[in-house]
């Protein structure tokens, strides 16, 4: 019965309209919506992902192997099961085209195809022309190539270049490739030519570096699942790697995936922060509603019903706010669809996606029942006497038992979910300790700015405005605790993400050309390393040489155990590994536990495993990992663990081997030169003269390839941060809003007494601009520790405060806070007092 | 003799103000009979509301006992008050205390929902058209002049048929007609029901109206006069 009283008031009370609610609707609303949105993106992409799989993967099925083609059993297998075989090669090299200058060189990414390419989806070129028209040619066979890649070389079609030891003509630029984001992260642009052509080049002999992949059609209504079992069954031992158009590009769906993880945890800070606006929204009207609840109680309302009347009432405004969330989440992406589309080289179908409608609604529904459940709780602390005095005044300590229980569960729940949804369980533990510890650093803050205030009011003596201010500040009101919360926390998302952002810039930047290599060459011969030695260990501007030799394997087995059901989704299991050899270990090599085999073993294979991926894995001493090399598997026993440094861009191998252990494998060296930036041109020009097949890759340009693709995430990131913010903002905004009346009656007070209007302002002015600095300083501090452990702990670098980002949230939190305030003084300042002063009696 | 309706033996009431703890009532000893009308009177401060919202268990006492129709109230829990209230008392206030986003008749009705009546609204309506407003039933407070306002309040104090009435100042926000109006409607009730009304007043006139006055002054009774038998 309770119940459908409560309901029944409730609806009555809702009569009294949205009054002192818009900025609880918007912050639900604009938090809601970021996550909504962001979800609905990354469904977006997941289902083009999905939808064009097929052609990104460049046919039904693929079966992949490193280093080799298909064996004439192996590929009759796979043309048993499929209606339309092609096979594609994928390699760095040299494009190197004769100038007036001289030769210019270039990095590219070859895909040698056949015939058959492409099985799905369309090569478009400019000129228009087929693609085996253009891989004709004329007298030299022909190629095409990627427009960036074409300029850098200043080539036209038309023109010839070579790559390794054959020349070729450029028939045509490439507009589009169809399966070009299958492929993943790749350092060189685009050179295509055929399989066939390559033939005396030195770019496929035994050792370098070079995956084969067979597409296939299969024909429809083939079980994939099944067909993938036959294929690793057929295949077992021989290294092969099977993947189908249900996951096309899983490189670029797991990036898309993290990406949209951490974007809706941070979308998560963003309704922590609107939570705190709801909560103030609630708390200012309830206060309101004083006088209705003790009528109530007079009347005989038992402190249910009274709980119920006003949580349903805030319930229903809350689902409310989350549908205009809903709304604009699923609404926004719409909209901007083609401008998304048209940014993103990977498909996107953009529609209504109701799964991360419904997670948001989940989010924003338990967010709402946590900030707005201890302001309710208030209501059965309301009094009867209430009417007659401040029956709520002093003790305002925690609520009853059972709200302060229910909050604790609402907290792990929240948690729980974000956990389960993010599927970064680790990551959203941190974000929920880092979003908790900025609200308790805050809060404590707020007590303590407002404790200095009471305290510097005598200390502003003489300086009437000030002392105005610094009153208002440390007295008994809950507007500073609001905005020093409420901003803070967008501030200091907003703080960290500027310190993280600043300390990976400056350690790409900064520390890495410092100990990064100036080349890295791959694809060295066993029979040219003597010479390509000799010519680097004579030049006066080469400070070092690292080399190694280099096969690539797949690890198959741990402990006889299929690698993935051990490692699960480590990257050291995922695709192919570098692996190497040596007697014994160079001098940068600590070898932190278990022993180096002698420099002259010639025992069953051993394995020295690189230790901080073996703590990861869960590798001891004495277990066996099997790997895949040019299809043959071999099983070593791990015997050391070593330090392997990867952050100095140099050579650095997860595995090491004895060397009789790849004894008589075909394989490659590479090699790591550090030299003078004035030397680095000459040096590439003689060894790829010398070598051609050998492909130099310039970290420099490696490097800026990568703080690339940072700086997008990097944006991404910092307009997610910006919606927190802006909620912030808005909560801001609430908070100026709610203090009117008293600033009004205020203002009344001091013009009665003589004040100028001017130094009404300057007070009201003072003291946003110091609650703004205070969020702002505390924001700063939040955000450099938040910078800090990540930068020591995620990202292992060292870390330095980036002071004009630093500043720039500070000096962001006193204009956010002053502009407000002011924005807010002119209807108090314009009052006439004697209006004020009578309707108060 | 038949028992008092209100009974109330050495009430005090200290309440815990900013600047400490304030004595309101000190030892009060006071007796209500079934039907009679009691008027409060006294200085502003002496303690007349304060005394009224004791009598209501709107306040807790803090030392003494307060016996309402057999019943201790300084043992009840706040719950266990709503619903004495709900049951046998009705309150009128100063200044109307009318739900703002109720009708008229819902505010009537609010007391009746609040036991369970099935006929609330039909029984609401009823007093309304009693205290002359039943062509304003659908009229929300706002829309309503203050002695429109007061006669709402008083079908909503009359409509459960309370054992007692409880009016603090309820002409104090009225003009002289109006609450001359208010007063007869008050008295008329009580006369129609039954009830026992505990009246606080600055009004002679209305305290002349009283079947016993009892003045306060600063927390304390200072002297007491029942209107001779006519």
């Amino acid at each position: 019965m309770s119940l459908s009283i409560a309901a029944r008031f409730a609806r009555r009370e809702l009569r009294g309209g949205l009054r002192g609610f818009r900025i609880f609707l918007a912050c639900l609303a604009l938090g809601v919506a970021a996550i909504a949105g962001v979800g609905s993106v990354r469904s977006a992409i997941q289902a083009g992902l999905s939808d064009q799989g097929a052609i990104l993967l460049g046919g039904d099925a693929q079966a992949e192997f490193t280093y080799r083609f298909a064996s004439e059993d192996e590929r009759a297998w796979l043309e048993s099961v499929s209606t339309a075989v092609s096979e594609v090669t994928d390699f760095r090299s040299m494009a190197v085209a004769e100038g007036e200058t001289g030769a210019e060189r270039g990095l590219t990414q070859v895909k040698s195809v056949d015939d058959a390419y492409p099985l799905l989806g369309e090569m478009v070129l400019d000129p228009p022309m087929p693609l085996s028209q253009a891989l004709d040619g004329n007298d030299l066979p022909g190629a095409v190539m990627a427009p960036v890649l074409a300029d850098r070389l200043g080539l036209s079609p038309g023109d010839s270049f070579a790559l390794g030891t054959r020349s070729f003509t450029l028939s045509a630029t490439i507009v589009t490739e169809p399966d070009d984001a299958g492929g993943g992260f790749g350092l060189g642009p685009r050179t295509m030519v055929r399989t066939s052509d390559l033939e005396g080049s030195g770019l496929l002999a035994p050792g370098s570096l070079f995956e084969t992949e067979y597409r296939l059609l299969v024909p429809e209504g083939t079980d994939m699942d099944a067909l993938r079992s036959r294929a690793e069954a057929q295949y077992e031992g021989s290294g092969m790697r099977w993947r189908d158009a249900r996951n096309g590009a899983p490189g670029v769906a797991r990036f898309v995936d993290q990406l949209a993880n951490f974007l809706v945890l941070v979308g998560l800070s963003g309704l922590a922060v609107g939570g705190i606006g709801v909560s103030a929204a609630v708390r200012a009207y309830l206060a309101r509603k004083t006088a209705v609840i003790a009528t109530l109680r007079t009347l005989g309302a038992s402190r249910r019903v009274i709980f119920l009347t006003y949580f349903l009432q805030i319930g229903a405004l809350s689902l409310l706010g989350i549908a205009m969330g809903l709304v604009l989440g699923a609404a926004v992406p719409l909209v901007f669809a083609p401008m998304i589309a048209g940014a993103l080289p990977i498909p996107v179908i953009f529609t209504l996606y109701p799964g991360p409608l419904a997670k948001a609604a989940i989010y924003g529904v338990l967010t709402a029942l946590l900030f707005t459940l201890w302001p309710l709780a208030r209501t059965e602390e309301v009094r009867a006497a209430a009417l007659f005095r401040d029956a709520l005044d002093s003790a305002r300590g925690l609520p009853a038992t059972r709200f302060v229980v229910a909050t604790g569960l609402l907290v792990l729940l929240l948690v729980g979910v974000a956990m389960v949804f993010s599927g970064s369980p680790q990551i959203t533990l941190w974000t929920a300790g880092g979003i908790l510890g900025a609200l308790i650093i805050l809060a404590v803050a707020a007590t303590g700015i407002r404790a200095l205030a009471h305290r510097s009011v005598s200390a502003a003596r003489g300086r009437p405005a000030l002392r105005w201010a610094l009153a208002a500040i440390g007295g008994p009101r809950e507007t500073a605790a609001s905005v020093v919360l409420s901003l803070g926390l967008g501030l200091s998302v907003l703080a960290a993400v500027g310190q993280i952002d600043g300390n990976l810039r400056s350690a790409i930047d900064r520390d890495l050309p410092e100990v990064a290599p100036s080349y890295f060459f791959v694809d060295i011969q066993p029979g040219q390393i003597d010479g390509y030695l000799e010519r680097l260990e004579n030049d006066p501007a080469v400070s070092r040489v690292d080399t190694a030799p280099m096969l690539r394997g797949v690890i198959t087995r741990i402990n006889g155990v299929n690698a993935q059901e051990v490692a699960g989704d480590h990257w050291v299991v995922r695709g192919d590994r570098g692996i190497t050899y040596a007697a014994t270990p160079d001098d940068r090599t600590i070898v932190t536990s278990g022993e180096w085999w002698p420099e002259d073993y010639d025992g069953p294979p051993q394995i020295s495993f690189a230790r901080e991926e073996a703590e990861e894995i869960g590798l001891k001493l004495g277990d066996e990992i099997t790997f895949n090399v040019l299809g043959r598997d071999i099983t070593a026993t791990i015997t050391s663990f070593r330090d392997v440094d990867f952050s100095t861009a140099g050579i650095g191998f997860v595995m090491t081997l004895n060397p009789t252990a790849l004894q008589g494998a075909p394989h490659t060296f590479i090699s790591t030169v550090y030299a003078e930036p004035e030397a680095e041109a000459q040096i590439l020009r003689d060894l790829a003269s010398a070598y051609p097949n050998i492909t130099a890759i310039r970290v420099r340009d490696a490097i800026d390839r990568v703080a690339e693709l940072l700086e997008g995430i990097g944006a991404a990131i910092r307009w997610g941060a910006a919606a927190t913010l802006l909620t912030g903002f808005l909560v801001l905004i609430g908070a100026a809003a709610a203090g009117t009346g008293a600033r009004t009656y205020e203002a009344a007070v001091l013009k009665t007494l003589g004040a100028s209007r001017r130094r009404i302002l300057q007070s009201f002015a003072l003291r946003s601009a110091l609650l703004g600095a205070g969020a702002g300083m505390v924001a700063l501090v939040a955000g450099i520790l938040g910078g800090w452990a990540v930068s020591t702990f995620i990202m292992e670098t060292s870390f330095a405060i980036a002071w004009p980002s630093a500043l720039g949230i500070i000096a962001g939190g006193v204009l956010a806070t002053l502009l407000a305030g002011i924005a807010f003084a002119w209807g108090p300042l314009a009052a006439r007092p004697a209006q004020v002063l009578r309707a108060r009696e | 003799m038949p028992a008092p309706v209100i009974a109330l033996k050495d009430v005090t009431l200290s309440l815990r103000g900013n600047a400490g703890m304030v004595e309101i009532l000190h030892g009060i000893s006071l007796e209500v009979g079934s039907g009679e009308t009691l008027g409060l009177i006294g200085p502003s401060g002496s303690g007349k509301s304060s005394l009224l919202m004791v009598m209501g268990g709107l306040e807790n006492a803090t030392g003494g006992t307060v016996e309402v129709l057999g019943q201790d109230l300084t043992s009840m829990t706040e719950d266990q008050l709503a619903r004495f209230r709900r049951d046998h008392m009705g309150v009128v206030f100063q200044s109307f205390n009318l739900i703002p986003t109720m009708t008229a008749l819902e505010n009537v009705a609010t007391p009746l929902e609040l036991a369970g009546h099935r006929d609330a609204f039909e029984r609401a309506r009823a007093e309304l058209e009693a205290v002359g407003l039943g062509h304003r039933a659908d009229h929300y407070p706002a829309q309503m002049s203050g002695g429109e306002q007061q006669r709402v309040a008083l079908a909503r104090a009359s409509a459960p048929r309370p054992d007692v009435l409880l009016a603090d100042e309820p002409t104090g926000n009225l003009d002289g007609r109006n609450g001359d109006a208010i007063m007869d409607m008050l008295f008329g009730l009580r006369d129609r029901h039954g009830a026992t009304l505990v009246l606080v007043t600055h009004s002679n006139a209305l305290a002349q109206r009283c079947d016993r006055v009892v003045r306060l002054t600063d927390g304390e009774v200072s002297g007491e006069v029942a209107r001779a038998a006519e």
